[in-house]
């Protein structure tokens, strides 16, 4: 089947009332968490995973997941731009010029241009997704566990490099990550792991127990502290569709963002924030007037908007084509569709190409139906950020603590939730990116499942990593990731300016 | 800020260092045929070195003595997280209603320090509106108490 047939049966599948009704929740649900600081796609994505097992169809639940995610791209800009806050953290960049925008008046315009750099941005990305990923998922059907294991030693690194400031952190919570998949049962020989005798911890850890602790309950304890004061902007919203002169400065700047955030989403550890901050600062050095950026330019909120909604559709691909989630809110949905017997890698096009072409057409769906929500909507969603956080704190622990309960119905686990939020919420002080955890948890039992059963097939010959063209490519470019930060680093040891007390 | 970081680089450092010593117990395998502990002391050796290296780059004074908490920030979180681990444990001993109205009541009362009319009302509507969109409308297996 090629990309056009499968495309047209996913629409056919994707169009009917049930699919189109949870394409629906999806997207309202994922603006609605955009619009709420302290919510995010990851913490929402696994707060709805028991309803989604609940729905007992795996291309419904996955088209309403995956509607949260790209959803929340859309919904975060009108909290940038009207509060001063990111609603979501690919909006971050978002607010600099956003809301100084709103405070001009011209937040109708900001939103606006907002809303259609969105559109035209995840569109374009749904349209990559829908043309790289069948030839990608068909290579990827070569691999074996010697080019799985090298593929994910690299995806691992790219996170961690792409994760914050510091690679240090960044490994150290990666290799966290690892270990912590590492906890309970050996699936080899079914020894337990680092259980010290302790029931709970003898099948490990839950993927949503890990989640929802570090994202959701941790999220929770950083916005108590920080006493979110911010001034909602109240004018009057109007202006909302662009006018032919804010059409010529920000057409381009969607066009890059669209581009930018298209690579970036392909990339491990990528996603929708990077793509955001990497739109900011391309825009920002390709203007004939750089000085105007961070007074309500336009193009600063064009570009990263269309850009973290491009990622966001891009970011689908590692994860259906190879099995390689590359951000925590792309790791819930993979977990979603493990939950449902589904396996995502090269296999799935090829075994659920129902799933796989519905969610992809239900992707062009959402973004129309995100357009409508964010535009004639958008006052709705102003209306939202008047609901005060002392009520919806609780709120969104009372739904934390039930969503890991009904799991398995095991109290044990919503403590441990509690205990990982208290985690997540020191590391976060620490400066920490919590990403790189949740993606190594993920990807730590493929790494040990392809690492054993490589060594298995070479007889424990190592160089199988090496010998094979894929895989030595593969970890060729993680080494030279690895040694080129290690001679910047000696670098700038090197060329420190001296003390100035010496 | 540096002394918290040497403070959370040696439990790294402890982690990794433990999590080594325990891998081997379990049993390291050979590279042909690696036992349950084989990948997991692969994980610790460089988490207890990457630790160190962390350490390492902690060390001298701070630039900018900065606490980790400014003032009594850490009141709010640090109460939040006493009342989720009670609520956690009530749950399980008076089961979901009346554990979700303590929790809404306690939360107000104590972090948001909310008005009297504010906090019965959302703990009141709060814990029914759970009850229905969980109980009644998604059909969610709620723990069972003392007082249900």
């Amino acid at each position: 089947m090629d990309a056009f047939h499968g495309l047209l049966s996913g629409f056919a599948l994707a169009l009917t009332p049930i699919n189109l009704l949870f394409c629906l929740i999806g997207s309202v649900l994922g603006t609605a968490v955009g619009v709420l600081p302290g919510l995010g796609p990851a913490a929402t994505i696994s707060l709805l995973l028991p309803l989604s097992y609940a729905l007992g169809n795996a291309v419904t639940s996955i088209i309403m997941l995956a509607g949260i995610y790209y959803g929340a791209m859309y919904g975060g800009s009108t909290t940038s731009i009207l509060l001063n806050i990111p609603g979501e953290a690919a909006s971050v960049v978002t607010c600099i010029d956003g809301y100084q925008m709103a405070k001009q008046g011209r937040a109708g315009a900001a939103l606006g241009m907002s809303a259609i750099g969105s559109f035209v941005a995840g569109t374009a990305g749904v349209v990559g997704l829908t043309f790289v990923a069948p030839p990608l998922s068909a290579f990827a059907v070569k691999f074996g566990p010697a080019e799985y294991f090298s593929l994910t030693v690299l995806g691992l690194l790219l996170a961690t490099y792409l994760s914050g400031k510091s690679v240090v952190k960044g490994i150290l919570m990666a290799l966290l990550g690892l270990l912590l998949a590492m906890v309970g049962r050996d699936p080899v020989t079914g020894n337990e792991r680092y259980s010290f005798g302790l029931f709970i911890l003898e099948d490990g850890f839950d993927f949503l127990t890990l989640g929802m602790g570090i994202f959701g309950i941790g999220e929770i304890f950083t916005s108590l502290e920080a006493q979110m004061k911010a001034e909602l902007v109240t004018t009057r919203i109007t202006g909302l569709w662009p006018t032919l002169a804010d059409w010529a400065v920000a057409k381009w700047a969607i066009v890059r963002g669209s581009l930018v955030g298209f690579f970036v989403g392909l990339l491990p550890g990528g996603g929708a924030v990077i793509a955001s901050l990497l739109s900011y600062a391309v825009e920002k050095r390709v203007s004939k007037h750089p000085e105007r950026f961070g007074e309500g330019a336009l193009e600063g909120v064009a570009g990263p908007e269309s850009a973290n909604n491009s990622a966001a559709s891009a970011s689908f691909i590692p994860m259906l084509t190879l099995g390689i989630p590359g951000n925590p809110a792309i790791a819930m949905i993979f977990a979603a569709l493990l939950i449902q017997g589904v396996t995502p890698g090269p296999f799935l096009l090829k075994d659920h190409p129902d799933l796989f072409w519905a969610v992809i057409a239900s992707m062009y769906i959402g973004n129309v139906m995100l357009l409508v929500l964010n535009l004639p909507l958008v006052g709705l969603w102003v209306q939202m950020l008047k609901v005060p956080y002392s009520i919806l704190a609780p709120s969104i622990v009372l739904i934390c603590a039930i969503g890991v309960y009904s799991m398995k119905n095991n109290i044990d686990d919503v403590v441990m939730m509690v205990l990982f939020g208290v985690v997540g919420y020191v590391l976060r002080k620490l400066q920490f990116e919590l990403g790189p955890i949740l993606l190594a948890f993920v990807l730590g039992r493929i790494l040990e499942r392809s690492l054993r059963q490589a060594l298995l097939i070479s007889r424990g010959d190592l160089s199988i990593f090496l010998t094979k063209p894929i895989s030595a490519a593969l970890l060729g470019i993680a080494a030279a990731m690895i040694l080129c930060t290690v001679f910047m680093s000696l670098y700038r040891y090197v060329r420190r300016p001296p003390p100035a007390n010496a | 800020m540096k002394r918290f970081e040497r403070v959370a680089a040696g439990i790294f450092l402890v982690i990794g260092a433990g999590a080594a010593y325990l891998a081997l117990e379990m049993g390291y395998g050979s590279v042909r045929f690696p036992g349950p502990g084989f990948l997991p002391f692969w994980l610790a050796v460089p988490l207890t070195l990457t630790a160190a290296i962390y350490l390492l780059a902690c060390r001298g004074p701070d630039a900018a003595a900065r606490p980790l908490w400014e003032r009594d920030t850490w009141r709010r979180p640090g109460l939040s997280a006493v009342i989720m681990l009670l609520f956690t444990l009530l749950m399980g001993w008076l089961g979901f209603f009346a554990s979700t109205f303590l929790l809404f009541l306690a939360w107000l009362i104590l972090v948001e320090r909310e008005r009297w009319i504010t906090v019965g009302a959302v703990s009141i509507l709060g814990t029914l509106g759970a009850y229905i969109l969980f109980a009644v409308l998604l059909k969610v297996p709620l723990p069972k108490g003392l007082l249900f």
